[in-house]
């Protein structure tokens, strides 16, 4: 049961929405290092215990590095629990997107991608 | 204090009065006696007058006998007879043919007063009186004369004692009535009014209401008993008015003994901020200090390990030319070229995540990991990535870092593969990394893309299952660009992104020249576009032409 709905940051906000079960990432994220992103990253992986799970990225505008692998941990811990599905919602509008969404799959081939 | 003051005050109001009262008074009753005494006068000449004539009435009847006789005993009788008269200096009696029949005198010493009562009285003092005899038939006959000279200091005298008198006691009776108003005034106003004014003389001023005016006796209900009551009330609120002072100078005591507390807190809070913010910045500087030496070794690092120009220079076969320009803060790009001996070559290109110390380090890792391998001469892509990517992950994780990096990795022959002709040379390509750009004769491009030929090193443990490998055939002519996303992503002042299809572009422009010429046009190019802006990624560019 997710206890935060919420993460505030400078340029971004991280939201959960129990009904639709999605993890909606807005804004611009530049966190420094793992560390940085430790908030976040615990925040996803208590989103759901098991099910369907959706992970909005169609408003983040821009996710460094450090984010992005961050994301590619994230999806192997789903990867390895077997018992979520994930589907990720990425968008063409938005740059950084393209070749790190393609590899997230790559990590997870039940990952379900749609690139709008 | 205040007692020879209104002892001082005591004297000189009633005094003051007292000398008013008895100058008016005096002033008064003497304008009044001097009227009395005139009066007196003109009273006793009247009087003179009257006794005067009343003694020559009297005498008349002898007189007249005396002078129709020419009776000279008779005439003196009468004479004698009137200067009996305490008052009467001479008489004559004188017939009527001027001749003296009868004459007193009085010798008289002249006394001090003499100048003074002839003046008073001296025109009264002399009487004559025409002796008429009467006939039987009622016809009188003028037979002398009688005179008479009152003595003006008799008269005087009198008149003095009298007038003495009458001033002797309008004076007692003047200052009787002095005593009595001043005494009177003293009682009813003087006294009550110096008493109420040392009364008052007494009020502490710090302190006007605790000594009130007690009512005066007697007066309680006219305009003295009014003042006392206004008095009282002057007190009464001057008290109010000083309590409500004192009341409120104690609030602003407090008020300011609290706001003094605190000012002093807040002072002691902003002083403590101050300090923390001192040593945040102590601690920034030393930050900041430490982060600069940290890049220096990073560049240095980077830069360490290039290949040399002069290892460069013995690359026959294959036209190279490489480019790398670190970013102010040190990217993390990798390049190696790796000579394996019959003119193969070994190229490697990568980017590490992030800046700093530990992308160099990770760098530095992937370097000789690559080229411990290369050395083992493993040829099998798939396992040469697996193991590399392993070594790096499993270091990156034991420094509890998160760096990755891509790389690709070039496997050069100067020859062609089994049955193709026209070729001079191919390439196997694996790893993933940025698109690797392929210019043909004529200028025409391909972009061979890396994506599905391997995933990020370091990123995790497995990447069997994602390595790739595929093969470029070179015709004589034909060049290979492989570049780092510094150079596509740089920007200019506006924010626009230099662009792989400008990169192309370049290429394609150039693709007659030799590869160092077509390094030179990318670069200036690209210098171009940045303008005057700062680095924020490592520039890297290899050219390779298949001669």
């Amino acid at each position: 049961m997710h206890m935060e709905t919420v993460i505030k940051g400078d340029n971004y906000t991280v939201e959960w929405d129990a009904e639709s079960r999605a993890a909606h990432l807005k804004g611009i994220l530049r966190l420094n290092g793992l560390d940085e992103y430790g908030p976040i990253a615990r925040f996803l992986s208590a989103a759901v215990s098991e099910g369907n799970m959706v992970l909005d990225l169609r408003n983040l505008e821009f996710l460094n590095s450090s984010g992005i692998a961050m994301l590619s941990k994230f999806v192997i811990e789903i990867r390895n629990r077997k018992v979520v599905d994930l589907t990720v919602l990425g968008s063409k509008e938005v740059s950084w997107q393209g070749k790190s969404l393609v590899n997230l799959c790559k990590l997870m081939p039940t990952l379900r991608m749609e690139i709008i | 204090m205040t007692a020879p003051l209104a002892a001082t005050r005591l004297r000189s109001l009633t005094a003051k009065q007292a000398a008013v009262t008895v100058a008016v008074v005096l002033a008064l009753s003497l304008v009044g006696s001097f009227a009395e005494l005139f009066i007196a006068w003109r009273n006793t000449r009247d009087e003179v007058r009257a006794q005067a004539t009343q003694m020559m009435e009297t005498v008349d009847g002898s007189a007249v006998e005396a002078a129709y006789q020419l009776n000279g005993d008779l005439a003196r009788q009468v004479v004698v007879g009137l200067v009996g008269y305490e008052v009467v200096d001479e008489a004559r009696i004188v017939d009527n043919f001027g001749d003296t029949l009868g004459l007193t005198e009085r010798t008289r010493d002249r006394s001090a007063w003499a100048g003074l009562a002839d003046r008073l009285f001296g025109d009264v003092t002399v009487y004559s009186r025409t002796l008429e005899r009467r006939r039987g038939d009622g016809a009188s006959t003028d037979v002398g004369r009688l005179d008479i000279q009152l003595s003006p200091q008799a008269v005087a005298r009198n008149f003095l004692d009298m007038a003495m008198v009458n001033a002797g006691l309008g004076l007692l009776r003047s200052l009787a009535i002095v005593a009595l108003v001043v005494g009177i005034f003293y009682t009813m106003i003087t006294r009550p009014l110096v008493r109420m004014s040392r009364l008052v003389s007494r009020v502490d001023p710090d302190h006007p209401g605790a000594a009130l005016i007690p009512t005066l006796a007697g007066h309680a209900h006219d305009e003295l008993g009014v003042l006392v009551a206004s008095l009282n009330a002057l007190l009464g609120s001057s008290q109010q008015g000083l309590d409500q002072r004192d009341r409120a100078q104690g609030e602003l005591t407090a008020l300011t003994q609290d706001l003094e507390r605190r000012v002093a807190e807040r002072t002691r809070e902003l002083e403590a901020a101050s300090e923390e913010i001192h040593s945040l910045n102590r601690m920034l500087k030393a930050e900041n200090l430490r982060m600069g030496a940290e890049l220096d070794v990073s560049r240095r690092i980077q830069q360490m390990l290039l290949p040399t120009e002069t290892e460069l220079a013995q690359i026959h076969g294959l036209d190279v030319a490489t480019f790398m320009e670190p970013a102010s803060e040190v990217g993390g790009d990798y390049y190696d070229i790796l000579q394996a001996g019959d003119g193969r070559l070994r190229i490697g290109i990568g980017d590490v995540t992030g800046h700093g110390l530990e992308s160099g380090v990770v760098m530095l890792m992937t370097q000789s990991a690559v080229r411990t391998l290369v050395t083992s001469d493993e040829g099998d892509a798939v396992r040469l990535l697996d193991v590399l990517n392993r070594t790096i992950y499993k270091n990156v994780e034991r420094m509890g870092s998160d760096k990755n990096l891509t790389l690709a990795l070039l496997d050069y022959r100067p020859d062609a593969p089994e049955g193709e002709h026209g070729i001079a040379g191919h390439v196997r390509v694996s790893g993933q990394h940025e698109s690797i750009i392929v210019v043909r004769q004529g200028g025409k491009v391909e972009l061979i893309d890396t994506m599905d030929l391997g995933l990020p090193i370091g990123l995790v443990d497995d990447v069997k299952d994602f390595v790739a490998e595929i093969t470029i055939l070179l015709h004589p002519g034909d060049a290979v660009v492989l570049y780092t996303d510094g150079i596509t992503e740089a920007a200019d002042s506006a924010h626009n992104l230099y662009g792989l299809e400008r990169l192309c572009q370049v290429v394609a422009e150039h693709w007659q020249d030799n590869a160092e010429a077509i390094k030179e046009a990318v670069v200036a190019d690209v210098r171009r576009h940045i303008g005057g802006q700062a680095l924020y990624d490592d520039l890297t560019l290899i050219v390779l032409k298949q001669g």
